[in-house]
Parts: structure tokens; C-alpha cells; sequence
């Protein structure tokens, strides 16, 4: 018996110290980072194709992609930055451009700025805009909401206008246009919640404008841009051109129905307008209206978001290097997310790809991602500052007032003091 | 004395009223079971007619969430906090009515008064607690802080108002000692609170929302609250597959509610007398 300990003793002592040392080997370098975001079928589904491509020449690095409704991701970031408890947060979060400032400037220190690691000058400018706080960029740009006008081919040609026609438009111009589509083939020519003040926002940004000036600094009174979207917003109203639509879901089915002639929006539409096989071919792209103020441009932006590495994460290093390594310089990556999910990302080199090159049946072989990703470098920068829904909230109030034709300066008064009691 | 067209006249408005508010709160319901055999875009275009899609809307549901996970994950937590809020708080309930002391009053009237605060803003220092004791994305912590429900006291503080104290009296001379007079004479003589309250508490537990919300982290332990929450929330939502969800997260209410629809009328009549 004695015997039969001593023979296998050093062996059993040996393969236990192997297995730990197995063990304590696996633990230090085995590496998951975790990622908080929304939408199973985007931003969830590229995180995960991010991360199989990260893993694949990084095995010791593994991802989990963590799904919550997007309130829900703002909500728990929230509670998570609130309470201090830092092992309640993730990895990386994704967070909307309009609400981004809002998180770097009330929570100093919880975001890892990228600055020195990332190079910004490949994204789209505006972007880099929205993420940074005193010189310091946070964040890795993501996808864009660079905006266009979609329209029905068939229905502008049955009212006279080519393709030509659409291009380089003004907003009197594209009412005059959507009279006459009206008159005739009966159809309106754009769908419009007036309880989203969404088209307010694309063309005050177009005009290089924000709600917000450049020192975060309320700018409603004095600001052109958005007395002129205001003012096309009500001659939309009075020329009776648009199918009113109650919430997001009804805004859609404006379009997805095939009762309104256009659509201005942000192109993460694209994939809902490809969804009506039976509309193939029906649909062009065009930029969109400018409006009649200095500065205005036919490019603009609505929507859009970024992944964020938190400064408490304990991968912070590995969460940042593959940031860096799969959105700032993987141009393929950028060809496969755009071809399977719709996404525009920001990184400019990615139109350089074939998928950005290729035509598109749908729209009559027109290169649209390729037009898209054009306007894209060419969206006014501004400052969502940190009250961006606030401010947006008192402009929806406002807009049944615009309606009702009370004048555009009361209407900015208005709007003004609304925010200034908001945000004090 | 009134009249045959009077009486007609009468009764066509009662049913006709009755018959409304009946369609107003059933209609949700026919939305959601016609919106799961219907693709998306029809949803949108408001189409209320069955349509085709429910066994593809059903594939993609079980597709992309891991049902049976998430299922037990959500029974699991409904069912303990169940269980456990009954017994604590039907203990509460009991002792407050039974045990006279000089501050009854006034620690009951505290306790009510903290159905006042909105859960909100307990929400932070709880998830602080929490986060201290490790609990952080764990199913004990949204079982927890639901256990001592003020509500459910009070519901069985009332309901044991009508609990006859002669009984406790009888049971005390046959030498019965205070545990045994609660578990062998009071729970069998309340069954019908018990099953109200476990209607009440199953239900609420089961569609809790923020709380599992905020306290849980990962994918496998989220409960299908989150799950449909998650589902809806995406750029382009597909409607059928969320109404799919919401039909299987309706049904174990559902039920519980059929199978203890009798003893929930009762109790709910018990508590007012």
C-alpha cells in the first residue's frame, strides 16, 4: 500500500499541478467582452459578426452580445452609472449620437476616450463631432443616418418629372412639385407625424444648424435654419400636400402602402422601402430639399449611433484594440454589414468596396449606397449638446401651433422658453 | 309601471353598453391573436382579418429566442416570488389583526404609507444593495424586494378582519400553539384570499418589467418581458413575431386566472365585508 502511494503519488501531484496550472493560464488569458445593445436583426446581429471576426485572429478574446430594447440599454446605463456599482456595467454600450453628450458630459470619466488610438479623420466629420468633450473623442463611430429623398419614379412621371427633376431641389420647389403630383394622380406627396419633429431636425442640420450652438448654449431665437424649417414645415401643412400619420408604425405604412409619392428620412429606411418586393424598380433616390437660408446644403442626418468602451471595464485594453481593429479599418467588415443588414457605416474608406459599388436592382440600377455614402462626408457638423430631447420635445409641442398658423417668431419664443425652463 | 317599450328600450341600451365595454376589453386581445397570423406589413396597414403567417411568424419566434429558457427563467421567478410573498405577507397580514400592541396602528399606517413611493426611486438604492450583496444578475434579486409586498399585507389584514375569532379562541383551548392555529386553521379557512392573492401576485411577478430590467444582465436570464420588450424595439419591428410572443407570455395568467377565476371572486368579496 505504502508502495503503491509512493510510485503514484509524484504522478497524481504532477497532474494537479499541471491542471491548475492549466487553469490559471486559461484564466488570465481567456478574455470576454461583454456589449450591450438593441435591435436583434442590427446592431446585435453586426456586434456578433464584429466579434467572430475579432476572435477568429484573437481566439483568446469572446464576445457577448447582450440584447435590450434601446430604452431599456439607456435605462440600465443609466441606473449602472448612477449607482457607482461598476461590475453592473458592460464592456462596451452602444448609445445614440442625440443622446451621447448627454452621458460623456453627466458621467466625467466613466467613457474611455479613444483620441490617441483611433483616427478620425477616415469617419465622416460630423460624427466625430458628437463624441467629443474638450478636445477628447470617446467612442467608435458607427452607423449613419445620413438622409436622402426617396420617390416614386412612377408616380412623379405620371405627374411629368424625370429623375432629373428631383435633383438638387428646394423645399418651395418640392411643395410646388407635390401639388401638382396631387393633382395628378391623387396621390400626397410625403407622409408626416405631427408629433415627430424628425423633419425639423434633418433640415435645421442641413443648414449646418443644431438646436444647440457650438458652446452647448440654447440657439432657438436666433436661429435661421430652424425659423425656415419651422416655416416649410407649415407651408407643407397649408399646401395640404402630405397623409398625416399617427406614431412611427402609421409614418410607414404611409410609404409601405404606396400612398405617398416620397420619403425624407435617414437611410436605415432603405431596408422597410426594399421590403415591398411588388414596389422593385418603382423607387429612385435623390438628395434632399435645401433649404432657403445661408449655409444650406442638400446633405443632412437623422439618427444614427456609437459603441463606447466604459473607463471601469476590466477588458477596457482588449475592448478598445478590437474597436479599433474591426470598425476603423476592417473595409471588408463594412462591404458584409451593408450587404446583409442595410448598415452605412461611417467609415469613409468602406465606399471604396464593392458593395458600395454595386447597382441596385430595386432602384433601377442606381448605385444608391454609393450616392449615399457621397452625401455622407458632406453632413453639416453640429452640437447635439446635452439636451437634445428636451429640446425636441418643446419643438413637437409647438408644431400644432405652426399649423394653426401662429407665427414662426412666437412660435420660437415658445419653444425657447420651454427649454430654458427644461434645462435650468 | 313601466311600459313594454320602455322596458325594451331599457334593456337594448343595457346590453348595447354591456356589449361595448365588453368589445373595448376584449378587442386588445383578438388584435394580438389575428396580428400573430399576419405578416408585419399587413399589421401595419392594419389588416384584422387571419391571415397566413402564423406558422412562419411562430418559426422565427422560436428561432431567434431561446424559448424554453426563457420561459423557465420567468416561471422560476414568478412562481418563488409567489410562494414566498404569500407566506411572508399572509403572516404580516395575520399578525397585524391578531396581536394588539400600543403601536399597531401606527407601524401599519407607516407600511401603507410606503405604497406612496414610487418604485422608481427606490430603484437606485436597491440596486446599490444589490449590487453590495453580489446579486447583481441573479433571479434571488428580482425575487427579493418583492417579498414583503405592503400591498398584499393589506389585502390580508383586511381579509382577515372577516376571520372568525372564535375559532382562534376554540383552537387555543383544544391547546393548539399560535404556528399551528395559522398553518391548520387560518390557511384553510382563507383559501380563497390565498388564491385572489396569488392571482394578484402571480400576474404582477410575471409581467414585472423594470426591476428585472435593470437588476438582470445577461441573455440567460432575462425573462420574456425583456425578451418582447426587445423584440418591439427594433428599427423595423416585426409585428407578428412580438404578437406571437405576447400570446405565449399571456397564457400561464391566463391560466392561473381560468383555474382560480372562482376562488378570485370570492376573495375579492370576502375582503370588502
Amino acid at each position: 500500500m505504502d508502495n503503491l502511494a509512493r510510485a503514484y503519488l509524484p504522478r497524481i501531484a504532477g497532474l494537479a499541478l499541471a491542471g491548475a496550472s492549466f487553469l490559471a493560464v486559461t484564466a488570465a488569458e481567456a478574455k470576454e467582452i461583454t456589449i450591450w445593445c438593441w435591435d436583434p436583426n442590427f446592431n446585435v446581429a453586426i456586434m456578433k459578426e464584429a466579434g467572430a471576426r475579432y476572435t477568429k485572429t484573437h481566439p483568446d478574446v469572446t464576445f457577448n452580445v447582450v440584447d435590450f430594447a434601446k430604452t431599456d440599454v439607456e435605462q440600465k446605463l443609466q441606473t449602472g452609472l448612477a449607482s457607482g456599482t461598476a461590475d453592473a456595467l458592460p464592456d462596451i454600450v452602444l448609445i445614440e449620437d442625440y443622446g451621447a453628450q448627454k452621458y460623456l458630459q453627466s458621467f466625467p470619466g466613466a467613457f474611455a476616450p479613444l483620441s490617441g488610438t483611433v483616427d478620425y479623420s477616415g469617419f465622416a466629420p460630423y460624427k466625430a463631432e458628437v463624441m467629443t468633450v474638450d478636445g477628447q473623442v470617446y467612442g467608435m463611430p458607427f452607423d449613419s443616418g445620413v438622409t436622402g429623398l426617396y420617390y416614386r419614379k412612377d408616380y412623379l412621371e405620371q405627374a411629368g418629372f424625370k429623375p432629373e427633376d428631383m435633383q438638387n431641389l428646394t423645399w418651395d420647389r418640392f411643395i410646388e412639385i407635390g401639388k401638382q403630383v396631387e393633382a395628378k394622380t391623387g396621390k400626397k406627396m410625403m407622409g408626416l407625424d405631427p408629433n415627430d419633429a424628425g423633419i425639423v431636425r434633418i433640415m435645421m442640420q442641413s443648414a449646418g444648424q443644431w438646436y444647440f450652438d457650438k458652446e452647448g448654449k440654447p440657439n432657438i431665437t436666433g436661429n435661421a435654419a430652424l425659423k425656415a424649417a419651422l416655416e416649410t414645415v407649415g407651408k407643407i401643412m397649408q399646401a395640404d400636400i402630405y397623409k398625416p400619420a399617427n406614431g412611427w408604425t402609421d409614418w410607414v405604412g404611409t410609404f409601405t402602402s404606396g400612398d405617398v409619392a416620397t420619403v425624407v428620412t435617414g437611410v436605415w429606411i432603405t431596408g422597410t422601402v426594399k421590403a415591398q418586393p411588388d414596389q422593385a424598380g418603382k423607387w429612385g433616390v435623390a438628395p434632399i430639399p435645401a433649404l432657403a437660408v445661408d449655409g444650406a446644403t442638400h446633405a443632412s442626418n437623422l439618427g444614427g449611433s456609437s459603441w463606447y468602451v466604459l473607463e471601469s471595464s476590466a477588458e477596457k485594453a482588449e475592448a478598445i484594440d478590437f474597436l479599433n481593429e474591426i470598425y476603423g479599418k476592417d473595409i471588408d467588415f463594412y462591404q458584409k454589414i451593408l450587404q446583409e443588414r442595410g448598415a452605412v457605416g461611417t467609415l469613409l474608406a468602406a465606399r471604396g468596396g464593392a458593395a458600395y459599388e454595386a447597382a441596385d436592382p430595386f432602384f433601377g440600377g442606381e448605385k444608391v449606397w454609393q450616392t449615399f455614402s457621397d452625401w455622407l462626408s458632406k453632413v453639416p457638423s453640429v452640437n447635439y449638446g446635452v439636451f437634445t430631447n428636451e429640446a425636441d420635445t418643446a419643438v413637437t409641442a409647438q408644431l400644432p401651433a405652426i399649423t394653426q398658423g401662429t407665427p414662426v417668431d412666437e412660435v420660437l419664443k415658445a419653444i425657447d422658453s420651454e427649454i430654458s425652463g427644461q434645462i435650468q | 309601471m313601466k311600459n313594454g317599450i320602455g322596458r325594451i328600450a331599457t334593456a337594448t341600451f343595457t346590453y348595447g353598453f354591456l356589449g361595448l365595454m365588453a368589445f373595448l376589453s376584449i378587442f386588445p386581445f383578438i388584435w394580438m391573436v389575428l396580428g400573430a397570423s399576419n405578416s408585419s406589413i399587413d399589421i401595419i396597414k392594419g389588416r384584422i382579418l387571419p391571415g397566413e403567417a402564423f406558422t412562419a411568424n411562430v418559426g422565427k419566434f422560436f428561432t431567434t429566442v431561446n424559448v424554453p429558457l426563457v420561459f423557465w427563467n420567468s416561471a422560476k421567478v414568478a412562481i418563488f416570488a409567489t410562494v414566498l410573498t404569500l407566506a411572508v405577507s399572509s403572516l404580516a397580514g395575520y399578525g397585524f389583526e391578531m396581536f394588539r400592541s400600543r403601536h399597531r396602528e401606527r407601524v401599519y399606517r407607516a407600511m401603507l404609507l410606503t405604497l406612496m413611493i414610487p418604485f422608481a426611486a427606490l430603484m437606485i438604492p436597491l440596486f446599490i444593495m444589490m449590487g453590495k450583496a453580489g446579486l447583481i444578475n441573479t433571479h434571488i434579486a428580482v425575487v427579493l424586494p418583492s417579498i414583503g409586498s405592503a400591498f398584499v399585507i393589506f389585502y390580508f389584514r383586511q381579509s382577515t378582519k372577516a376571520f372568525p375569532s372564535e375559532l382562534r379562541d376554540a383552537a387555543k383551548v383544544d391547546g393548539l400553539k399560535e404556528w399551528q392555529i395559522f398553518l391548520f386553521i387560518y390557511v384553510p379557512v382563507m383559501r380563497s384570499t390565498y388564491a385572489a392573492a396569488f392571482i394578484i401576485v402571480f400576474m404582477t411577478a410575471w409581467n414585472n418589467y423594470l426591476w428585472p430590467l435593470i437588476v438582470l444582465q445577461s441573455n440567460e436570464t432575462k425573462t420574456i418581458t425583456l425578451v418582447i420588450s426587445s423584440l418591439a424595439s427594433a428599427y423595423y419591428p416585426d409585428y407578428g413575431v412580438v404578437m406571437v410572443g405576447t400570446i405565449l407570455a399571456t397564457l400561464p395568467t391566463l391560466a392561473v386566472f381560468f383555474f382560480m377565476q372562482r376562488q378570485f371572486v370570492q376573495g375579492m368579496l370576502g375582503s370588502v365585508k
